[in-house]
């Protein structure tokens, strides 16, 4: 729903942070350096996007998130069934699997270096190692959710195994399955922004270090400002919207 | 020959290490076309009964028998009606309808034109897109005998599914489930510990004692149909049944306050 007024507050706060900022700028409180003007910022974004690099840079990046995101997920969704179908996977897997999960993205970056080099390789493995064990989590506390009323009724009319799983277990644990794909695409985008500053060939993250090798600071706050919008566009509106309309149908609000 | 026989069927569950009978050697048989009502207090164990007769439970002794053969394990020919409903919201009304149709290999084009028709014969053909969230408790029910019936199941089982329900939308319900049951003479068994919706629905009412479940007493409704819940006629057959039962309530009542 569209609410006019909800937007005009949010219009109305950006422009007051633009103006404020112009005028600590304009203050010469603080050198130039530590803080560009907005139309600077604006500036560097524009040459940015003229000169195709923050194109290529996206293009770049998006490559390296699919791929890591797509073996992560195939993978992780795998252990995570077969961890409901058997116990000691479970207990034993399962442990490790929580253990790894709490390791933050940026701490996989060195073990990954020595593993494939500075290559892509090496960042799409930091991607899947941020992700696929929250997503191994998700799938199996999902699965172990479906209404066991559902499984009845479906085997009762004669559904089992492949077909089963296919046709209701995974649309049942879909609310799980969806959230646990929101999870691990706000992990793989935040260990992809970290692996590529430290891995540094091409894509956002080499923008922004590159930025500040060269003390390119409009080039460093727009290539955040980019970061934070791609997150805010992706997290906020495709899969906040996705959620809310299963959560509806699902009849869990 | 009876369409479906109970021969022996006991159950037990464990509870702590022991052993405990819920269901306790019952016997029954139901014939052909035949609208059978199962009533207990509650917790006796018919819901139970309901399961094994549908194979998704196994009884420790004794057999079901359907058309002269022991059934082994769930079947679409005995199909449940759940208490919930149990409809799957990831899919529209229709494809609900359809989803037994669909596990069995049938065509799309013959498994739509089959659940439109049951669709139509619930009153629903006009919500056949709509998803069930959208839908009230009652329409849910209708929407989920529809699934059963679209199956064409030998028998019907019909576990508590208007317990749920107000009592305006159970009452129309109860009607409409006997034009129902009178259009296709499927063999119904029907649980429910309202002794009222037993009446106005069964051709037999059969009653369970309290835990360890077996049938107490079994009650012929000979009355025309469509009955009503608020007929006096009802209320004299119901009030006939409570003398019967009052002793297993009490008794349920005292084992619970234990």
């Amino acid at each position: 729903m569209i609410n006019a007024h909800l937007i005009l507050k949010k219009v109305v706060f950006y422009v007051l942070i633009l103006i404020t900022w112009q005028l600590i700028y304009l203050s010469n409180l603080l050198p130039e350096l530590v803080l560009p003007s907005p139309s600077q910022v604006g500036e560097s974004m524009i040459i940015m996007i003229t000169n195709g690099s923050l194109a290529y840079a996206l293009g770049t990046s998006f490559m390296r998130l699919a791929i890591g995101l797509v073996i992560s997920v195939t993978i992780g969704f795998t252990l995570g069934y077969y961890m409901t179908k058997h116990r000691i996977l479970y207990d034993t897997f399962g442990s490790l699997v929580l253990g790894l999960q709490s390791i933050p993205s940026i701490a996989w970056v060195p073990l990954s270096i020595i593993w494939f080099g500075i290559n892509d390789m090496s960042i799409i493995f930091v991607i899947i190692a941020s992700t696929i064990f929250s997503v191994i989590i998700t799938t199996y506390t999902g699965i172990r959710n479906v209404p066991t009323l559902y499984i009845k009724a479906a085997t009762n009319m004669g559904a089992k195994g492949f077909v089963l799983m296919y046709e209701v277990i995974i649309p049942a644990a879909l609310p799980y399955l969806i959230s646990g794909l929101r999870q691990a695409w706000s992990f793989a985008w935040r260990g992809l922004i970290s692996a590529e500053m430290l891995i540094t060939i091409l894509g956002l993250g080499f923008l922004l270090i590159t930025a500040r090798n060269v003390y390119d600071m409009p080039q460093v706050i727009s290539v955040m400002i980019i970061i934070m919008t791609i997150g805010l566009v992706v997290d906020g509106f495709i899969f906040s919207r996705i959620e809310n309309k299963v959560a509806t149908r699902y009849g869990i609000r | 020959m009876a369409k479906l026989e109970l021969r022996n069927v006991s159950k037990f569950f464990n509870h702590h290490n022991n052993s405990i009978k819920t269901l306790n050697n019952i016997n029954l048989q139901i014939e052909d076309g035949e609208f059978v009502c199962l009533v207990g207090p509650s917790g006796c164990g018919k819901s139970t009964l309901l399961n094994i007769v549908a194979g998704l439970e196994k009884p420790d002794e004794g057999e079901v028998i359907l058309d002269g053969k022991t059934v082994n394990g769930t079947n679409p020919d005995r199909l449940v009606v759940f208490q919930e409903g149990a409809l799957f919201p990831w899919l529209n009304v229709i494809d609900n309808v359809e989803f037994g149709l669909k596990i069995a290999g049938i065509d799309k084009e013959k498994r739509r034109e089959r659940a439109l028709h049951y669709l139509r014969l619930m009153q629903l053909d006009k919500f056949a897109d709509s998803y069930i969230y959208q839908l009230s408790i009652g329409m849910r029910q209708r929407v989920a005998i529809a699934r059963a019936l679209v199956m064409d199941p030998e028998v019907l089982l019909m576990d508590e599914p208007f317990a749920a329900l107000d009592a305006q939308t159970r009452d129309l319900l109860v009607v409409e489930l006997q034009l129902l049951w009178q259009k296709t003479r499927k063999t119904i068994i029907f649980v429910t510990h309202s002794i009222a919706e037993s009446v106005c629905l069964g051709d037999r009412v059969i009653i369970f004692t309290h835990r360890p479940a077996s049938i107490k007493k079994e009650f012929k409704i000979d009355y025309r149909r469509p009955r009503l819940m608020e007929d006096p006629e009802i209320n004299k057959y119901a009030s006939n049944i409570l003398d019967a039962l009052k002793s297993e309530v009490i008794a349920a009542m005292k084992e619970e306050n234990k």
